[in-house]
Parts: structure tokens; C-alpha cells; sequence
């Protein structure tokens, strides 16, 4: 398989995986009991009813899914009867919002990580290596919920950070350094809690795809064409490790997604998370298959994105990968 | 994994352990903070506040939807012709300032004010209020308020001799009279008159319509609107009202809103200073939590006595419901709701709810409605055994060795009640029953939901039960009308009856009509006595407590007005100021 | 690796069938009277010197903020020991019903420890049947069923989980939640496994002794139960260590979003929303059990897999 034909069917992939999951929202959402037609208020059954037509709701599924299908094509996902605005615009806002934290989490996660894995991978022994690697196994065991939950009651107890929320209020008048001061400011708490087992995760597997690499016949060539070890091992051995870890980004892509979800929830960050939450308990039918959509579409270029990166790095790889 | 990294391991388990009980355990007690100065400060104009809620406005058009965001859009940027005050439930001039009334009591001729401007300086006349009232009666819009505003089910006639006089005539005698223009803001017919004559109206004002094409009567503009964000508002330069020295209202430059979605994370924004006052009172829990911050004068807490509302636990009554269930042969009967009754402890229930912080109530007119409560009405004492004895007289016994009880055909004694989701009260309030009807061998399985949902539920008669929270938006029983007629909207029981399913309901629909036709006072709350007498033996709504109600806000605000019922503060916003008229923050 | 999964299954099995009578009280009675009573501290010592263990009764100072003082007048047995059920003793404190959370986290452990070892049973049958099927067949069939690997590798589980359930009816009795949700978890695990069964299978098929074995005419059952499935049983043993603490926190968000069991229901999940309020969090701190008790597990099960050089090769693969 040429590289360019790989490249071509995981972005066909993407496509079919967006979708697929976006109908399939949709279409659970329809058949599931309960409707948006009341609003907050009591009202008479026929006002109801009135409500509920002019919302579309009344049709069958069939005529509703096809409705949807149609507009979708031409990326119109409808209107969000939740907050009466297009879904696209809201898609656009909070999946913004989920990338910044998502990127931030990805950053976190590699500064501490990879230099972490490489430290432990070519040194082996010693407290150091000891400290890092049992700090990464308790990382590792610090799932996002619990990070979070975590990272609000030290919020709450010393005051150092906003509880909560992307944004204080008057943040969108500010400057844009202000502005990002300001984000900058909330962001810490909610990118650690997504970070810290991305971060173990990393830093073991770096470790472990260093540890093979400084094993490999040249960089032992390298060592004892003069090369200093340090150098042998930055110039070959990370290059070679590289591969395994590149991989490993793509479903990372994937476990931020989800992780961000409850950090979202747990700590007010307005994402794509928390507005499919409320999408689906309000039970907001386009702005569920629109989130679902936004969801597996950004899932899907995580892991394209990361077959590329896999490729470029290892040219060997896209030959076997998908096996 | 050897020795070493072992020992490293526990101790850095031990540390995970113990840091969090030190950042728990730091005392952060600051020092007390200066005396606050000791006389009433002077509002003076200036400054901004910030408060928070909790929902997105689904719309900024108050006619066609009700829920509280869009009520709040409303109270800042529209007004009234009369308002009731919230805090003496008494009518007061608004944009109109003074009225008639006929001898009859059938027509009343209202006076507006003179030189009202809309916020882009058009002028406010009798035109837009025959607008308003045409559009709320267009069936087109599906108004929320339309129900409301047809007393006796008939529209009120209108017309308008001039620009500044505006006559309004019931079809009956209507004993609270304009009482129910409360109820009604003033929308700008030069903004909407041709989405009115395109039948439109119900699209017109969304949620994502540009804040500057909306036009402002009340004290604020919406000037800007980020969803799920913040709304701001900034200050009128049209705005009519002035205080007593002249002052135009209202005191602040902007009131800002943001739009948090957990009770929770508004209560930390509180405490932290983040924002000024929330839109509904403190939880109990709350209390202890704010209390420290009150000490150190970084907020205001005040009890404003007893909530005229009350957490209703309704059953479902529709006799269509039941005609296929077999468990229809004891829910639908009095005594099975009685003997519920019976089986709570009151005093016990608020003390777990509300830690005290409340009264037992026997019905839906609690001690905070001064006007209609009534003392003695009658009342289903704490008594397991008057619980069980009522179920047994209904076949209810326990037939098998589980702890749940059945009826003669072996059905178990259980259903369901919807609670809403994400209001601590209520499902704390939930979560109590449940176990008190336990104790009974009464099985309740309470499940959380969006309140959308359990409205709509409610709406088509499709629940057992649901424990939800409703507030009456006037005191006078005559205004809830929706809730006390078997054909009103909030018949939350048996919504909209064609006609009244029980003999009991009848009675009540009958008192009610003749209530509110009548004027005289006495003979007004003797008829209601008899309402609520009526109401008490039948039980379609357990009421169990009425909680206090407080409030909190930072103590920079001063000239606070607060309500008893939601959103307390706000209300009043036009006289809400700043100390030192903002010069701090 | 075997002997220290199979200490760890021991040590939790041991936990979660032995709840109901290492459990003092009942995991659902309100004592209403010790709303968030705080962890009663054993003691065994007092000024007439040693003593068997004891804790001090508590009694509420103040209603309203939750206060409560030791008695030091009256010492209490153990709850293990202690007849009294109407002033109970917590030895981990109360919630804010004011039910015991030692019992709520015990009978919890049961319920969420059974669940997720019924989903990543689930999970590991599913996923060695579809991937031994699809490794040992190859072709189309291999095919289709790698692609349906990719697919529900890359959905977003919570999502998922989230709209399944909502699809449900709402008051389900809590066995029923229980299957459903070791259905969902069972659902969106199976790939994983699959994905490396598979590998695996398709590897070993070729191998002499298989090869050898086929010749002599055994017949594809018996060369899957008797030569491929062995083979992964490493390979099993290590994703079950891996799917065990992801379906303990997939049943703990699930149920603290309130799409799992009931309220009243003692589960780590339901606990933790009690939890998740930041004031009573700082107030309440012995609300974090629940959370506390996740980490542990979590960080055993690592610290098992880690002890193993196939569990830091399999991070790759999960």
C-alpha cells in the first residue's frame, strides 16, 4: 500500500466515523421517551402540542432523520432548541473550548512525560528513576474524575485558582493579553487533572521504547564510533523510540476526549463535554447528534492525524499498521 | 518492583492522604476585616455588580416563554403598567401612574406617565401596551402568559382614548382586578409590529437575536449576550424611575450576569467574590458554609421569614392513567394519600432537609402568605399506626416476607416519583420521603430528571408522582386560578380538564369562580377556608415544609429590596447600588 | 504476574462477598440525627489506662452548621460490638443523610467491584471470541471484524455509555441497572481485548505445532480451545488487570452524572455525589472514601501490571 492510499482511506475512515456516530446519536435520541416541547414553565397540553409541531417534533422518526440528513450534508446541523441558536455556531464555540483544554493537557502531558520517560529509559537505575517511576504508577492511578475532584478542593481550600469555569466575568471586554491571562489563569487545575496519567503514560512508554532503543546494534555503533552516550542517545535512540510514541498520541487523542468529559462536568470548563451533557439531559436532539458528530470528527483527525505523524516518523509502519 | 521503591510507594500513598487533610486543615480564617461604616449608606450612582443563574434565556421574548432566565430579561428591560411589590404584595404605579376603577369594579382606566421613552428614544404610549396585550392574545404566539390574562377565560377588552390613557375592561367582576397586569411587560410595537402582523411573534426576540436590536423600558439594556456565558446589561439613559432625591434610577452602570449551570459552583463563586448575589435563597447547607465570610463583612446574609412557597409532592389523578393499572384501585383513592400524609414526620423532614430551617405545612398556602393562610386547617398528625390502618382499610397489607406491602391481587405497593434533577433540596426532600414511606412498606423509587422532562411529563399525565418546586407568581389565590381550576394549565394533578373528573374538584372549581368574583375580603377568605378545607381531605399535593428564606450577597451592595420569593434580589434591580458608589472593585 | 492478579481478585472478592457482615449497619438507614457526623476516632487509652478499643459517643452542637462534640462521659464499644442501633457509631463518619459511610463503602466495594468484574468478564469473552474467531479465519471475516475494532476503539465511551443509557427507561430496579450497565461496559471493552487476541492468534496458527496438529486432523474447536486460547492467556490476564479499574471509574461517572444506580443504592459512583460538592467537600472530607477507595484500587492494579514487563509493553496497545 502506497503511503497515499493509506492516507486517503483513514480519511475516508473519518468521514464514515462522523457519520455514523452523529445519525446514531440522532437517531437513539429520537427513539428515546421524552421530547423538548416544554420549556420551563407549565402550560396547557394543546399549547403543548402547538409547541411541538412547530418544533418538528411530531413527525416520525424516518421523516425527521431524513430531514436531518439532508441539512447535515451541507453541514447545517440545525438549530439547538436548548439555546435557539444554529448548532453549528455552538459546535464551533465549545469544541474551541474542549481543544484549548485538550491541547493544554496534550502539552502538560508531554512536557513532563517524554523527558521523564527518556531520563528513566536510559538510565535504568538509580532514586531518581525509583522516585519517577512510583510518582507515574500513583499518576497513573489518578483517573480524571478523581484528578478533578481533587483539584476543586485544592481550588476551594487555598484560593491559588478559580474553582471553576473557563473565563472570569468581563473577560471577553479585556485585551487579549488580558484575556489570556485570564484563561491562562483557569486553566491549570482542569489541563492537570486531564494530564497527570497522559503524563505516566507517556513517561512509561517513552521509558520503555528508549530502554529498546539504546539497545539497538547502531546506536551501540554510534557509541563506539566515539559519540558520547548522551549524544548516541538523543541522536538515535529518542528518533527511534519516536515511532512507538507517536502512536501512541493518536488514542490519546481519543482518551482526552473522554477524560475531558467529566473534568468538563466536574469543573464548570464550557466544552463540548459539558454541552453534550446538557444536550442529552434536555434532550436537545440536534444538538446531541450535533455534539456526537463534532465528538467522533475530532476523534477521527486525532487518529488520522496521528497515523500521518506514525508514517512520516517510521516509514515502515503505515506498510503493517492496521494489521 | 523491589524494596526500595516499595517504601517510596507507600509513602508517597501516606503523603496522597495526608496533603489533602493539610490543605483541609489550613486555617484560613483571615484577619476580621474593618468595621463597615455603621449608618445606612447612601446609594449613589456608579459601579457595576455581577450576579449569576443558572439557565440560559431559551429566549429574550417573555410572552412566549417563561422560564426564569427570559423572566429576568424581561424584569431588567421591560416594565409594567402596575407592579405588585414584592416584598408588601401590594400594587404599586409603574409606567402607569395612577388608575380608576368603575363602580363595578369592571373597568379600569389607567394613566400613563408622561414623557416614557423606549432606550432608542421613541416614545412609550398607549399604542404599545394594546400591542402587548394583542400579541399575548394572538393564538399565533402561543403565549405562556395567555391563560393568565384571560380572568374567567375571556380576553380583556382594551382600547386606548389617547396616547396616555389606556382602558382595560374585565368581563366579570375579577376580585384581584389589575392585580394581573403584573403579569404583563410591555413589549415596543415599533420593534415588533410587523413580526405580530406576520404572525411571527413567537420567533421574534430569540435567544440569538443581537441584543441591539432589542429596545429597553426597564432600568437596563441586555447589551451583550455570550451563551452559556454571561448576559450584560448596562444602564438605560431612558430609564423613567427617579428615587426621592431626584436621583434618575437606576444606581448601577451595569449589572452583569453569568451563566453558571451547578448551584453548587454559584455558591463558590459567592464565596469567592466572583459575583454579587444569586437569583434564588440559600440552601441550609449553604448557611454554614457563608456564614464565616458574613463574620469577616465580605457578605450580607439576611432571614427573610417564611417562603410562601412550598416543594409539592404530586400525585398523578388522571383517571386515564389509572384505568388500566391495577394499582389505580388504591392510588386514586383519598386515603391512600392520607395515609401518606400520616406517615411523614413533619418536624423530622425539616430538620433533615432544611436542618430547622422551616415549617411544617399541612397545604399549599403556607405562614408566608399572610393574606390566605390559614391556621387551622386541617392536618394529617405523624402516626404510623392512622398510616397503616388507612392502607389496610384499602387491602394493603403485607402478604409475603419482603418489606413492602401488597393488595389483595398481589401488587406491590410502589411507584414512582420524578424529582428534579440538580435542585439539592428537592432531591434531598426525595431521598427523606423515600425513607420515611419505607418505613411504612411503602416502596417510592425516586428518579431524577430534567425538569423539562418532568414537566412535559406532567403535562401529558404520564407519572405516578413528582416531587417539584413551583412557584404561585401572586399571593391573592384568585391569580393562580390555572392551579386551582380543574381546566387550569398548573392543575398540576389533572391538567386541563374539559371537565372537573371528581365531585371534589367541582366544589373547589365552583368556590374558586365565586372567590374571585367576589370583593369583600372576609367573604374572600371564608371561601377560600373552604378550598383549602377541601383540598386537605383529598390530598392531590402533600405539602411537608416551608422553608426560610435567605439570602446572600457581598457586602459592597447596599439598598438591597429582597422578595420572599425568587429571584429575590433582582426584582428590584433598579435600586440595587454599589457602596461608595462603586469606587471599590 | 499470575500469582499477584490472582492476590489482588482474592483480596477484592474477599472485600465485596464478605460486605454485608464486615458492614456495621445497614448501608441505606437514615440516622437522622448524625447528619455528616465526622469519623468517631477508636481510642485505647483513657485515664484508667489501657483499654479494648473505644470510641466516644458524639453529640450535635449545632444544627444548623453540623457541628458535633465527643462525650467524653460515654465511651462506646466498637460497632462490631456495640448492640445499640439506635445511636450508632461511625467509625469512618456519616453522610448527609446520616448513614453510615464505612457500611456504604463496604456494601459499595460489592457492588461496584462485582460490576466490573462481570463487565471485563464480559468484555474478555467477547473480545477473545471475535478476535480467536477473526485471527483463526482471516480473510473477510477477519476483515469486518477489525474494522468493527476501529470503529468502537474510537468512539468516545462515555458518550456512548451516556446515550445508551438515556435510551433506557428511567426507574429500573438496581439488578437491572447492574446488567445494563456490565452490558454497556462489556460493549465498548471488547475491542480492546479483541484487537490483540487476534494478534496473537494469527501468529500462533501458523506455528509447527499447530500446523502439526491440524495435519493430524484435529479439529478447529479443539486447535482454538486446546493451542490458540492458551496462548493469549497472558494477554487476557493483563487486559482484565486494565479493564477492572477502567469499568470501577466508568460505573463511578456514570452513576455520578445519575445515569447509574439509584441514589439510595451504595455504590462508589453514588457516593462520590456527595462528594463532588466543593463546600462540603472542605466541611465533609470523609465524603472523598469513595474516591480515596478508587485511587487504591486503581493504583494496585497498576502496581501489578507494572511489576511486569508485559504490562508496560501492553501500555502501547491500550
Amino acid at each position: 500500500m502506497t503511503l497515499g492510499r493509506f492516507l486517503l482511506r483513514r480519511a475516508l475512515f473519518a468521514l464514515l466515523l462522523t457519520f455514523v456516530a452523529s445519525s446514531a446519536a440522532l437517531l437513539l435520541t429520537l427513539l428515546s421517551p421524552g421530547d423538548f416541547a416544554a420549556d420551563g414553565t407549565f402550560g396547557d397540553p394543546e399549547l403543548m402540542a402547538a409547541r411541538r409541531t412547530q418544533l418538528g417534533l411530531d413527525r416520525p422518526v424516518a421523516a425527521q432523520y431524513a430531514d436531518w440528513v439532508s441539512r447535515a450534508v451541507r453541514l447545517d446541523f440545525g438549530q439547538s432548541l436548548l439555546y435557539s441558536r444554529p448548532v453549528a455556531g455552538l459546535l464551533g464555540e465549545r469544541a474551541l473550548n474542549t481543544a484549548v483544554l485538550a491541547a493544554a493537557a496534550l502539552g502538560v502531558a508531554t512536557v513532563l512525560g517524554i523527558p521523564l520517560g527518556i531520563y528513566t529509559g536510559t538510565r535504568q537505575r538509580g532514586a531518581g528513576v525509583r522516585v519517577v517511576r512510583t510518582l507515574s504508577v500513583v499518576m497513573l492511578s489518578m483517573p480524571p474524575l478523581i484528578a478533578s475532584l481533587v483539584m476543586v478542593l485544592f481550588a476551594a481550600r487555598t484560593g491559588w485558582f478559580p474553582v471553576g469555569g473557563m473565563m472570569s466575568a468581563g473577560a471577553s471586554e479585556m485585551s487579549w493579553a488580558g484575556w489570556m491571562a485570564d484563561v491562562a489563569h483557569h486553566i491549570p487545575l482542569p489541563a492537570l487533572a486531564l494530564a497527570l496519567p497522559l503524563a505516566a503514560t507517556l513517561e512509561r512508554l517513552q521509558g520503555q521504547a528508549m530502554s529498546d532503543a539504546i539497545r539497538q546494534p547502531f546506536v551501540r555503533a554510534a557509541e563506539a564510533r566515539g559519540l558520547s552516550s548522551d549524544q548516541a542517545m538523543l541522536r538515535h535512540g529518542w528518533r527511534v523510540s519516536l515511532g512507538a510514541v507517536l502512536g501512541l498520541y493518536g488514542l490519546m487523542i481519543g482518551s482526552l476526549f473522554s477524560g475531558s468529559f467529566i473534568v468538563e462536568v466536574v469543573t464548570a470548563w464550557p466544552g463540548l463535554g459539558r454541552l453534550m451533557y446538557d444536550a442529552l439531559r434536555a434532550r436537545d436532539l440536534y444538538l446531541v447528534a450535533g455534539c456526537a458528530a463534532a465528538g467522533a470528527f475530532c476523534l477521527a483527525v486525532g487518529t488520522f492525524l496521528a497515523d500521518v505523524l506514525l508514517a512520516v516518523a517510521d516509514p515502515r509502519a503505515h506498510m503493517e499498521a492496521r494489521s | 518492583m523491589n524494596r526500595h521503591s516499595r517504601a517510596l510507594l507507600t509513602i508517597l500513598i501516606v503523603a496522597a492522604i495526608l496533603i489533602p487533610y493539610w490543605l483541609l486543615n489550613r486555617d484560613r480564617t483571615p484577619p476580621p476585616s474593618a468595621l463597615l461604616p455603621a449608618a445606612a449608606p447612601v446609594p449613589t450612582r456608579g459601579g457595576s455588580a455581577v450576579a449569576s443563574t443558572r439557565t440560559d434565556p431559551r429566549s429574550f421574548n417573555r410572552l412566549v416563554h417563561g422560564q426564569i432566565a427570559t423572566e429576568i430579561v424581561s424584569m431588567l428591560t421591560l416594565g409594567k403598567l402596575v407592579r405588585i411589590d414584592r416584598v408588601t404584595q401590594q400594587l404599586e404605579p409603574w409606567l402607569a401612574e395612577r388608575w380608576e376603577a368603575s363602580p363595578d369594579n369592571q373597568i379600569f382606566t389607567l394613566r400613563l406617565r408622561d414623557g416614557l421613552r423606549w432606550s432608542d428614544g421613541v416614545p412609550f404610549t398607549s399604542a404599545d401596551v394594546l400591542f402587548t396585550l394583542d400579541a399575548v392574545y394572538d393564538p399565533r404566539t402561543q403565549s405562556s402568559l395567555a391563560s393568565a390574562l384571560k380572568p374567567g377565560g375571556q380576553p380583556l377588552a382594551r382600547s386606548a382614548p389617547d396616547a396616555r390613557t389606556v382602558v382595560v375592561t374585565f368581563p366579570g367582576v375579577f376580585a384581584p382586578g389589575i392585580r394581573i397586569l403584573d403579569n404583563l411587560p410591555i413589549f415596543p410595537k415599533h420593534k415588533l409590529e410587523a413580526a405580530l402582523a406576520a404572525g411571527e411573534f413567537a420567533k421574534a426576540w430569540t435567544a440569538d437575536t443581537p441584543p441591539s436590536e432589542l429596545v429597553s423600558m426597564g432600568p437596563f439594556m441586555l447589551t451583550q449576550y455570550a451563551p452559556a456565558q454571561r448576559m450584560v446589561f448596562d444602564r438605560n439613559p431612558h430609564y423613567w424611575r427617579r428615587d426621592e432625591r431626584e436621583v434618575q434610577l437606576p444606581y448601577l452602570d451595569r449589572l452583569t450576569i453569568e451563566l453558571v449551570p451547578d448551584q453548587e459552583a454559584e455558591v463558590v463563586r459567592l464565596q469567592s467574590g466572583r459575583t454579587d448575589f444569586m437569583q434564588h435563597g440559600l440552601r441550609p447547607s449553604d448557611l454554614a458554609t457563608l456564614r464565616p465570610l458574613e463574620l469577616q463583612g465580605r457578605l450580607q446574609i439576611e432571614e427573610l421569614g417564611v417562603s410562601p412557597n412550598a416543594d409539592s409532592f404530586v400525585f398523578n389523578l388522571r383517571p386515564e392513567r389509572w384505568a388500566k393499572d391495577p394499582r389505580g384501585a388504591w392510588f386514586n383513592r383519598k386515603e391512600f394519600r392520607q395515609a401518606l400524609s400520616h406517615a411523614i414526620d413533619r418536624e423530622a423532614f425539616s430538620d433533615a432537609v432544611f436542618l430547622g430551617t422551616a415549617v411544617p405545612i399541612h397545604g399549599p398556602i403556607t405562614p408566608g402568605n399572610k393574606d390566605w393562610f390559614w391556621a387551622s386547617v386541617p392536618r394529617y398528625e405523624f402516626s404510623r399506626e392512622k398510616a397503616r390502618a388507612l392502607l389496610a382499610g384499602l387491602g394493603l397489607a403485607n402478604r409475603d416476607q419482603d418489606e413492602w406491602l401488597e393488595d389483595e391481587r398481589g401488587n406491590e405497593a410502589r411507584f414512582t416519583a420524578l424529582v428534579f434533577r440538580g435542585n439539592a433540596v428537592l432531591e434531598r426532600s426525595a431521598a427523606v420521603i423515600r425513607d420515611d414511606l419505607r418505613q411504612l412498606g411503602v416502596a417510592v423509587d425516586i428518579v431524577p430528571l430534567e425538569p423539562n422532562s418532568i414537566l412535559q411529563r406532567i403535562v401529558g399525565g404520564d407519572f405516578d408522582a413528582a416531587f417539584v418546586q413551583f412557584f404561585a407568581s401572586d399571593t391573592d389565590p384568585a391569580n393562580s386560578k390555572d392551579f386551582w381550576l380543574s381546566s387550569g394549565g398548573v392543575h398540576l394533578w389533572n391538567i386541563g380538564q374539559k371537565a372537573p373528573a371528581t365531585d371534589w374538584e367541582r366544589q373547589i372549581d365552583e368556590l374558586m369562580i365565586r372567590q374571585s368574583a367576589t370583593i369583600d375580603m372576609d367573604e374572600r377568605r371564608r371561601l377560600f377556608n373552604e378550598v383549602q378545607r377541601i383540598f386537605a381531605e383529598n390530598l392531590p399535593i402533600l405539602y411537608f415544609a416551608a422553608p426560610r428564606v435567605y439570602i446572600a450577597a457581598s457586602a459592597r451592595l447596599i439598598n438591597l429590596y429582597p422578595a420572599l420569593t425568587p429571584p429575590e434580589i433582582i426584582w428590584s434591580a433598579d435600586t440595587l447600588a454599589i457602596r461608595d458608589g462603586g469606587t471599590s472593585r | 504476574m499470575t500469582r499477584r492478579v490472582a492476590l489482588l481478585l482474592a483480596a477484592l472478592g474477599i472485600i465485596a462477598v464478605a460486605a454485608p457482615w464486615l458492614a456495621p449497619y445497614s448501608p441505606e438507614t437514615q440516622y437522622r440525627r448524625f447528619l455528616y457526623a465526622p469519623p468517631m476516632r477508636p481510642h485505647v487509652i483513657d485515664a484508667g489506662g489501657w483499654r479494648t478499643p473505644f470510641v466516644y459517643a458524639i453529640e450535635m452542637t449545632d444544627q444548623l452548621s453540623q457541628r458535633y462534640a465527643e462525650d467524653r462521659d460515654r465511651p462506646r464499644p466498637l460497632p462490631w460490638f456495640d448492640s445499640d442501633a439506635v445511636d450508632p457509631v461511625f467509625l469512618l463518619g456519616a453522610d448527609s443523610y446520616g448513614r453510615d459511610l464505612l457500611s456504604r463503602l463496604l456494601h459499595g466495594a460489592r457492588l461496584s467491584l462485582s460490576l466490573s468484574l462481570v463487565a471485563a468478564l464480559g468484555a474478555l469473552l467477547m473480545g477473545a471470541a471475535i478476535g480467536g474467531v477473526a485471527g483463526y479465519r482471516g480473510g473477510w471475516v477477519d476483515e469486518a471484524a477489525m474494522r468493527s475494532v476501529d470503529f468502537v476503539v474510537v468512539l468516545p465511551v462515555i458518550y456512548v455509555a451516556l446515550v445508551l443509557r438515556a435510551l433506557l427507561p428511567l426507574a429500573l430496579a438496581p439488578p437491572t441497572v447492574f446488567v445494563m450497565m456490565a452490558g454497556i461496559f462489556a460493549l465498548v471493552g471488547w475491542p480492546f481485548v479483541a484487537r490483540g487476541v487476534r494478534g496473537i492468534v494469527a501468529a500462533e496458527r501458523e506455528r509447527e505445532y499447530v500446523v502439526a496438529a491440524r495435519s493430524l486432523g484435529a479439529g478447529t474447536g479443539r486447535i482454538v480451545a486446546r493451542h490458540l486460547l492458551p496462548a493469549c492467556a497472558g494477554y487476557l490476564l493483563v487486559q482484565f488487570t486494565l479493564l477492572l479499574p477502567a469499568f470501577i471509574l466508568g460505573e463511578a461517572t456514570l452513576s455520578y452524572v445519575g445515569l447509574g444506580f439509584p441514589e439510595h443504592v451504595a455504590s462508589w459512583g453514588t457516593m462520590l455525589i456527595e462528594a463532588a460538592n466543593p463546600n462540603a467537600m472542605q466541611r465533609f472530607p470523609w465524603t472523598l472514601a469513595p474516591a480515596v477507595a478508587i485511587f487504591l484500587v486503581v493504583l494496585v492494579a497498576n502496581v501489578v501490571l507494572q511489576s511486569d514487563k508485559i504490562g508496560s509493553n501492553l501500555i502501547r496497545r491500550a
